[in-house]
């Protein structure tokens, strides 16, 4: 039983699983898809993440390096796995440019992909260049320029944030809620207050799910200590009256529609499954749920395993997750992987 | 059933030309009634920060609309118009017009304190309308409140004197608010004092309200507190944008 396990996707549950693994003395093989390992929170230039307030580049970029000095693992960049056959303990992956891996498992950690506003034209993303999604604004965040219009590079007066911008909206098929970006526009809004007091920032939201310990912090700490301001509205349509973008809807608590000017709206994109999940689907033969993430036929008993014996998934592939919980993930997959082996081998003893 | 549209339809949002002619169509009266726009088109930043200035509004930020406090409110009880929870809503975002118009039923509050009690997360919505019925009133949109003058009252006695003399804190309240010293129940509970109290005591009553003693050596602290009162009140007043002295 020398065969490494094949894990696919290079973001926190990627690299949480290759480093788990490796640490107990076994090999794996990373495939990732990009020219560089992070996933989402690096590709993507996020900025302070929660609930760590650490830079992404440092606290990704530190499993990135972790994973990458082990010899045990073997990273395959640029690469994705065309053809998956075999059984447990004998896979057979072809990838990209033609080459074989043999396996012995493997842990689907493919991830997610942002929603793309555009898909909700009414709220201006596409039309309006001072309409900019959360990924953007942390861009500004960690690129170190500041809040600033992309249209003239002011920095703006009043930002609004809209919530649940591609989640929990049945016209785009999007019936989940993306879990963190409640708690990402928070931790956003006080970066802008902290980075230009004179900023005012409005959230508009349908709930909160600031979940859990992130409550106090995010929600209690944004109103509490930077005066964020939180408007119970939906907002139907972000137009502009030519000099500042108008935010329309209706302000629920005083039934009055509302025609708002601002500098800067901000979407709080949701996660989307991963764009490849027909093809990993196809591929790896593992089932996807009704959403289109990888599916996961048990919640209690049998941790991380998919529709397929022997392949295995973790993180947001699954289903909208935060970074820490995708970490978890990884090493919960990881540990199935382990047990499947030792369970084979204990299996051929008999 | 009722339409409910309608309730929302405000008297003074109702216009009607009382001669208009269009392309030869006489449209007088109600004829051309049309209803102006409820639509909200901006916000007014400075209003809360108006507030939070004032002592009592310091924690309004915190407000998130659940309202325990109008739930829990006595006078909301009996005047359903009484509502702390909308007000601090308006005052967030600066909705001064609709504030005003309740600007006669926001020092209602009998500071009770149900609400604070009530409240998950703190604002201590009592402080809230006492600042709130000091700003309307430093802004010069009520005059005010028979409450105001009972506490300016007392506390130009205690200044004064560092003493309390309570039947001239009533008199002068009276006075200040033009109402009779005739009140029933005040003469109910002097006579009820007169039948019940020993005549030592008695006598000694009736010279304090002739004679009113001070403090001894009150001088300095007199100064002292007029001093902190005055730069309590200036800072009140910059905070809302008014000149150091004020209106009066
Ligand atoms: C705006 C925004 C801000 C966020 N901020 C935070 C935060 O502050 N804190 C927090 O906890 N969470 C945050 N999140 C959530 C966070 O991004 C995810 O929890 C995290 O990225 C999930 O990690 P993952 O490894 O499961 O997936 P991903 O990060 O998506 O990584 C998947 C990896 O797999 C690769 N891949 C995909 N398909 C293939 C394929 N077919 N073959 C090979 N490789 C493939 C991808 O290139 C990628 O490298 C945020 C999300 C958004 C949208
Ligand atoms: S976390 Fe918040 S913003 Fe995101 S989908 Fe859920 S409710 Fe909407
Ligand atoms: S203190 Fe005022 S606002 Fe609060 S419950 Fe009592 S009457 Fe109502
Ligand atoms: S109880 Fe407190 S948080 Fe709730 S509406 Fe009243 S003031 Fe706001």
């Amino acid at each position: 039983m020398t065969k490494p396990v094949l894990i696919i996707g290079g973001g926190p549950a990627g690299l949480s699983a290759a480093h788990a693994l490796a640490i107990s003395g076994r090999k794996a093989i990373l495939v990732e898809k990009e020219d560089r390992l992070g996933g989402a929170p690096i590709l993507q230039g996020y900025a302070k993440l929660v609930p760590s307030h650490e830079w992404a580049r440092d606290a990704i970029g530190g499993m990135v390096n972790r994973v990458v000095s082990n010899p045990l693992v073997d990273v395959k960049l640029n690469s994705s796995v065309q053809k998956f056959d075999g059984e447990p303990g004998n896979f057979v992956a072809t990838l990209k440019d033609g080459s074989t891996v043999e396996a012995d498992t493997a842990i689907l950690t493919t991830g997610f992909t942002h929603f793309d506003s555009i898909n909700k034209p009414e709220w201006g993303f596409g039309t309006y260049p001072d309409v900019v999604t959360t990924v953007q604004v942390e861009q500004m965040i960690s690129s170190g320029k500041g809040i600033r219009c992309p249209s003239d590079g002011r920095v703006p007066d009043r930002v609004a944030i809209l919530l649940c911008v591609g989640s929990r909206d049945r016209q785009i098929g999007r019936e989940w809620c993306s879990k963190i970006c409640c708690t990402v526009s928070a931790n956003i809004a006080m970066e802008i207050r902290e980075m230009s007091p004179k900023t005012n920032v409005y959230i508009y939201y349908m709930d909160i799910r600031t979940f859990g310990l992130y409550e106090g912090e995010y929600y209690w700490g944004s109103q509490e200590e930077y005066k964020v301001k939180y408007v119970k509205a939906r907002i139907a349509e972000v137009t502009s009256d030519g000099k500042r973008l108008l935010v329309k809807g209706e302000d629920t608590l005083v039934k009055r529609p509302i025609s708002i000017p601002f500098d800067m709206v901000v979407h709080a994109i949701g996660m989307d499954p991963n764009v490849d999940n027909m093809t990993i689907s196809s591929v790896f033969d593992v089932k996807l749920n009704k959403y289109g993430y990888i599916g996961k036929p048990s919640t209690y008993l049998h941790m991380a395993e998919t529709s397929r014996p022997g392949v295995f998934v973790a993180g947001s592939a699954t289903g909208p997750e935060t970074i820490d919980d995708s970490i978890a993930q990884g090493t919960a997959a990881a540990m199935a992987a382990l047990n499947f082996a030792n369970m084979a081998v204990q299996a051929a003893a008999e | 059933m009722p339409i409910h549209e309608k309730s929302l339809i405000r008297p003074e949002k109702l216009v009607e030309h009382e001669h208009l002619v269009i392309e030869g169509m006489d449209v007088s009266g109600h004829w051309s009634t049309f209803i102006e726009g409820r639509s909200l088109t901006d916000y007014n930043e400075a209003m809360q920060d108006e507030i939070a200035a004032l002592p009592g509004g310091e924690n309004i930020h915190r407000c998130w609309q659940c309202g325990s406090c109008t739930n829990a409110c006595t006078v909301n009880a009996i005047n359903p118009e009484f509502n702390p929870r909308y007000w601090i809503y308006l005052i967030r975002l600066g909705m001064e017009e609709e504030l005003l118009r309740d600007k006669d039923i926001i020092w209602q509050c009998v500071s009770c304190n149900k609400c604070t009690y009530a409240c998950p997360r703190d604002v201590v919505p009592e402080a809230v309308m006492k600042a709130t019925a000091h700003w309307l009133e430093l802004k010069g949109h009520t005059p005010k409140s028979p409450s105001m003058i009972f506490d300016e009252g007392f506390s130009d006695q205690v200044f004064h004197s560092g003493k309390i003399e309570d039947s001239l804190v009533l008199r002068n309240f009276f006075k200040a608010t033009g109402q009779p010293l005739t009140q029933p129940w005040l003469v109910a509970m002097v006579t009820g004092l007169i039948k019940r109290f020993p005549v030592f005591y008695l006598i000694r009553l009736g010279l304090l309200t002739l004679f009113h003693p001070k403090t001894k050596r009150w001088g300095k602290a007199r100064a002292a507190i007029h001093e902190y009162v005055e730069e309590c009140e200036t800072a009140n007043r910059k905070a809302l944008g008014l000149d150091a002295k004020g209106a009066e």
